[in-house]
Order: C-alpha cells, then sequence, then structure tokens
C-alpha cells in the first residue's frame, strides 16, 4: 500500500502538480494534433529533462505520454483524423457521431471511458508490479535473455504490415546498440576507425531523429499529398451533453476494455491501437445494438478508448521490473532513468521503491487532470490546435531537434547521429519498416547480449542451458509461437484475398 | 522493384555488419567473443534480405506500388542536405549564424511566404532558441572555429 502515502507526498508538493497539470496539458495538445505524436514530444523535451529532479523529469514525461494517448481522441471525434493509431478505432463511431451534432457527447464519452481505462490500468500496475518485480528478482540470465528474445520477436513480428520487415528492424536496432566498445573485453565493434563511434550511438539522439526529425520528414510529404484544411466538426447544444443514462449502456465496455487494455499493455511491444480495435470488435461482438456500432453508438467509442488508455500503465510493468520497454514512450523513459543513473529492473524495488510509487501517483492524479481538462475543455482545446499554423510549427519542431539533440551532452557528434537518424527513420517509415521494433530493439540490444554471454559463460559456451530451463525454454516457445500465429495470419489473410478475387 | 532493391539494401547492410563482426578479435580463454552478438544479428539480418528478395520475385505486376511522389522525395533530400549542412557549420559558425540562415530557409520549404515572418524568423529563432537552451538551461553553446559570433558579441 506504498501507493497512499506517495499520493499524498505529490498532492503536498505544489510544483510537481503544477508539470503534472502542464504535462497532462501539453499531452493533450500533442496527441491531439494530428502529424505529432507523444513520442516526439518526449523526445523532444528529453534534454530538458537533464535539468530535474529524477521524480519530476519522469512524472512529466509519464504523464505527456498518459495524456497524448487520450489527446487522440480529440482529433478523431473533432476533425475525423485519428491522432494516433489508437484512436482510429474511436474515429470509427466517434465520426458519424461527431456529423449527427453529437461530438461534445461522444468526446465526454470518449473523456469518462479514458479515465476509468486508464485508472483501472494503473490501479492493476500498481497491485501487480511489485509481484513481478519479486518473481525477477529470482531469474537468472538464461531466463531473462529467453525474455529478451520473446520481447525481440513478439515486438518484431507482431506489429506492422510485415513479419519479415519487422523483424529486420529489430535486427538493425540490435546492430546499431553494438556500435562501441564491447562492455566485457574492451574491443572495438563496428566503429571503423572513429573515435566518435568508439563511444557508442547515444540513445537521446536516436531518439530525436527517429521520432522527431523523421516526423518532420513525413509531415513534409504529406503535405503535398494532403494540402486540405482540418475542419473542426461542430456541436448542437443537445448533443454536447451527456446524461447518465447515455452513459450507462457505455460502462460495462469502457471495463471490459480497461480489462483488455490492461492485459494486452503488459506485453511488450503489442501498444494501444491492437487493444483498441480488439476491445472495439468485442464490444460490437457482446453488444444489444451491434447494427448501430460504426453508424454513431456511444458504446463504440466507450470500448476503444478506454482500452486504449488502459495499456499505458501495465506497459510500464514490463520496463519496470526486468528493463523491457513495452512501447516507444517506455523506451524513452529508460533513457530517463538511466540519464538520472537510476538500473531500472527488479532490483529497482529495493533501491528506488518510493521514486517508483511517487511517479505511479503522479500518473494517476495526471489522469485525473487530463480528465478534467477534456471534459470540461476538449473543443476549446481542439479550437486552439486549429490556430496552430502547421507551417511555422514543423520548422520550430526540425529547428528544436537540433538544439535539443546537442544539448543532452554537448556533443556535435550527437547531432550528427539525430540527422542522420532523422532520414533513416523517415526511409524506414517509407518503406513500411517497423521503428519502433527498431528503437525498443535498440535500448534492449545491450542487456540482451550481457545475458546472452553470462549464459555462455555459466554453461561454458553451450546454448542448450536455453533448452534446459524450464522458464527460458517457456519463453523461447512463446517467441517462436508469436512468429507462428503471426504467420498463420498473414497466410489466412492471404488465402481469402486470393478467394475474394477467384469469386470476383 | 522496390522490394528488390529493399532487399538488396539490407543485403548489402548484412555484409558489412558481417565482414565488420568477423574483424572483432578472438575472445581470450574464458570469454565470450565480443563479435559473437552482432555476427549473429547480422547473419540473421542476411536471411531475412534473402526472404525480402524472394518475396520481390514471386510479387506479380498488379501488386505493383502506384508511381512514387519523386517531388516530395526531393524536398525531403533537400532538406536533408540542409539538416547535414547546418549540424556541420555549428562546428564552424557556432550556433547563432547557422540558425539565422537555416531557420527561414526551412520555413520558406514548409509553405511560410511572408517576407516579414521570414526577416523576423533570421532575428527570433536564434534569440529564442539561445535564451532558452544556451541562458535559461545552463548549456554550453557550440563554438565556431571559423567565426562564431556569439563570441564576437561578447567582445
Amino acid at each position: 500500500m506504498e501507493i497512499f502515502p506517495a499520493l499524498l507526498s505529490v498532492i503536498t508538493d505544489p510544483m510537481l502538480l503544477f508539470a503534472i497539470v502542464l504535462a497532462a496539458f501539453v499531452g493533450m495538445i500533442v496527441g491531439a494534433t494530428p502529424g505529432l505524436t507523444a513520442s516526439a514530444a518526449i523526445a523532444m523535451l528529453l534534454p530538458i529533462t537533464f535539468y530535474m529532479s529524477p521524480l519530476f523529469a519522469l512524472a512529466f514525461l509519464y504523464v505527456i505520454g498518459k495524456s497524448g494517448r487520450y489527446g487522440g481522441s480529440i482529433a478523431a471525434i473533432l476533425f475525423n483524423t485519428p491522432g494516433t493509431a489508437a484512436s482510429a478505432a474511436t474515429q470509427i463511431d466517434g465520426y458519424p457521431l461527431a456529423r449527427a451534432g453529437k461530438a461534445g457527447k461522444a468526446m465526454k464519452v470518449a473523456t469518462i471511458s479514458s479515465i476509468i481505462g486508464d485508472l483501472m490500468g494503473d490501479i492493476l500496475l500498481v497491485i501487480g508490479v511489485g509481484f513481478i518485480a519479486s518473481i525477477a528478482l529470482k531469474l537468472g540470465p538464461p531466463e531473462t535473455f529467453a525474455i529478451y528474445f520473446a520481447a525481440f520477436v513478439v515486438i518484431g513480428s507482431v506489429i506492422g504490415k510485415s513479419i519479415v520487415k519487422g523483424l529486420a528492424s529489430a535486427l538493425m536496432g540490435i546492430l546499431v546498440a553494438m556500435v562501441g566498445l564491447d562492455p566485457i573485453s574492451s574491443e572495438e565493434r563496428y566503429t571503423f576507425g572513429s573515435f566518435d563511434l568508439s563511444n557508442g550511438i547515444g540513445l537521446v539522439p536516436l531518439m530525436i531523429g527517429v521520432f522527431v526529425l523523421g516526423e518532420v520528414f513525413a509531415q513534409l510529404e504529406d503535405r503535398r499529398k494532403n494540402p486540405g484544411e482540418t475542419k473542426e466538426n461542430d456541436s448542437t447544444q443537445d448533443g454536447n451533453n451527456l446524461t447518465w443514462e447515455e452513459y450507462k449502456p457505455c460502462l460495462p465496455h469502457a471495463l471490459r476494455g480497461g480489462f483488455i487494455g490492461a492485459g494486452i499493455g503488459v506485453l511488450p511491444g503489442l501498444g494501444s491501437a491492437i487493444a483498441a480495435f480488439i476491445s472495439y470488435g468485442e464490444g460490437k461482438r457482446r453488444a444489444k445494438n451491434p447494427e448501430q456500432w460504426g453508424k454513431g453508438a456511444l458504446e463504440g467509442v466507450a470500448a476503444p478508448e478506454a482500452a486504449n488508455n488502459a495499456v499505458s500503465g501495465p506497459s510500464m510493468a514490463p520496463l519496470l521490473t526486468l528493463g523491457i520497454p513495452g512501447s516507444t514512450i517506455g523506451a524513452i523513459l529508460l533513457g530517463v532513468f538511466l540519464i538520472h543513473g537510476i538500473q531500472v529492473g527488479p532490483t529497482l524495488f529495493l533501491t528506488d521503491k518510493e521514486l517508483v510509487y511517487k511517479l505511479f501517483a503522479c500518473g494517476m492524479l495526471g489522469i485525473i487532470a487530463y480528465g478534467l481538462i477534456g471534459y470540461f475543455g476538449a473543443t476549446q482545446v481542439a479550437r486552439l490546435i486549429l490556430k496552430i499554423p502547421t507551417n511555422v510549427l514543423y520548422p520550430m519542431i526540425f529547428m528544436t531537434a537540433f538544439v535539443a539533440a546537442y544539448s543532452a551532452r554537448g556533443s556535435m557528434f550527437d547531432v550528427t547521429v539525430m540527422t542522420v537518424a532523422g532520414f533513416v527513420g523517415w526511409l524506414m517509415r517509407k518503406h513500411d519498416f517497423n521503428i519502433a521494433a527498431f528503437v525498443i530493439s535498440f535500448v534492449l540490444a545491450k542487456g540482451a547480449e550481457e545475458t546472452f554471454r553470462q549464459s555462455l559463460l555459466m554453461s561454458d559456451g553451450g546454448a542448450l542451458i536455453f533448452v534446459e530451463r524450464p522458464i527460458a525454454l517457456a519463453f523461447i516457445i512463446i517467441g517462436a509461437g508469436a512468429i507462428a500465429f503471426r504467420v498463420r495470419g498473414v497466410l489466412k489473410d492471404r488465402k481469402l484475398a486470393a478467394g475474394g478475387l477467384g469469386d470476383a | 522493384m522496390r522490394a528488390y532493391a529493399e532487399g538488396l539494401v539490407l543485403a548489402a547492410i548484412s555484409c558489412v555488419a558481417i565482414w565488420s563482426a568477423w574483424q572483432v578479435p578472438a575472445a581470450s580463454p574464458g570469454d565470450t567473443w565480443a563479435g559473437i552478438v552482432p555476427f549473429a544479428a547480422a547473419v540473421a539480418l542476411l536471411a531475412l534480405s534473402g526472404f525480402l528478395i524472394i518475396g520481390a520475385t514471386r510479387q506479380n505486376a498488379d501488386e505493383a506500388q502506384g508511381e512514387p511522389d519523386n517531388g516530395a522525395t526531393l524536398e525531403i533530400i533537400g532538406l536533408f542536405i540542409i539538416a547535414l549542412i547546418y549540424q556541420q557549420s555549428f562546428r564552424w559558425f557556432g550556433y547563432l549564424v547557422p540558425t539565422a540562415i537555416v531557420a527561414p530557409l526551412v520555413l520558406y520549404i514548409f509553405g511560410v511566404r511572408s517576407r516579414i515572418g521570414l526577416a523576423l524568423s533570421v532575428i527570433l529563432c536564434p534569440l529564442v532558441f539561445h535564451v532558452i537552451f544556451f541562458v535559461l538551461l545552463g548549456v554550453f553553446p557550440p563554438y565556431g572555429e571559423v567565426f562564431d559570433l556569439l563570441n564576437w558579441i561578447q567582445g
């Protein structure tokens, strides 16, 4: 029950409370601005957090991530443009509602469901994280490597259009992480005689490059394809108010979505988009009015929104207990922990337990903050976003990327890394490679290598150690199973497509 | 064609990675080889690039992608070249002068045509970023080896 003193401590710190409210507002704006992502905002702000205390920095970025997920629904409902991939599920019913003059009502359902889902995820995180950490403490190097292996495979194969490209992205992330001196023998790897490369590739410039500069390049391309203006869907007076009778049928969907999102959130790499669509599908299957779904059902907004936000808390569990980030935001937060000299993993709950629970408390207060801002001011936020001139915004983001990359370590080499990473990130997106898998694998690679080589030393160089230990074997089977499951799904889709064409 | 190119580029990257991992000296007795993980990852990447190339050969003409937007790609390559020159010029001219030149250029690329706006960006962008990062956050600004405006202003 460490969470209650942590909550009390955070509530009595006005500066921290201000940071939470500010982060909730910033995250909402970023999430609701089409083309901007919470990952990009967090990556850009990462160097600034060097100058903050660890809790302040982590809480600020964590709440931006949470609020950014919710902000996507504002764009999906009010602009008919999903601000995030997950909010595309919200758009299915949110947009028809908005067209019927009920944008305000849909927005309020999205806000309440997001709060329910997010709080459920956080409560499950608080209850379960200590238990997972106690188990993680008992794992040896072979088991830990097997978990890393499963994470690489799941992250690489499950998300994205192509399994091969997803796995290739993960492998490229591993190769980039190998640049520099080997931490055990100090042998140079992939340095090509360069002194700068012998220090390795920094996490912060890589993140800023891939998420921020890469996004600017992508926006430049989008501007040519979609030169039209974004317009807000108006709401009638009646369509703005939400009664309890209207929300009552949404509640079971929000609760179910919360559990689905929390369950998916624990698994690395799956993310909120998958949770939102599964929750939407499951909600429609169990709905009393399935014929209304897709045409403007409030339940169709509640189900995906709750699941989308419920992912946020539990996705921190693998990060904090095993050092395995489940999402790109988790990977960036791992960077913040490392910057502040905090070792993430099972021992975190022995060394910095208070910090972890205070972070959870900040997350919960962040949910309340974005909930209040969203419930009473979502339409005002939408109007504010429409006033932001994107032709000025993206050049400013472009300029910020350079100075932010430099500020991290005062290194010009980092700025070069950021620039190249930006272009490579854009190329990867353009060719349907998986940048999330690339970045997460980059972050995981060092830990995976360490545990792999420790395991080999334990077994005198034999790789059978991963098969002989049951937990390790189980995780390796999970990894192989993930690929097999995805391959089966792809083959099934192809068969269906071929059948469809045949019929035609 | 695009799928072939992707497969070939990946194959080239993995060949370089395999060759470079092979250059890592052998492990001392009782230790593990430092090149084992990069080597294994590079070999796996080569195998995946093989899958991509095989997939490309099976792809029929109907699945071929539409015409790429070469204009947008050229614009992005142009912006990337500006980015490369911009970051390199920090080393030569410090932060202020390159930012004063690049800010209006990038704004123009993104469609800003107001002459006053572009002129203002020459002053405001370096000033605002300098104040936020190098004054308020206390980061030490990059020093221009050829000419540094900040150095000149500060005498």
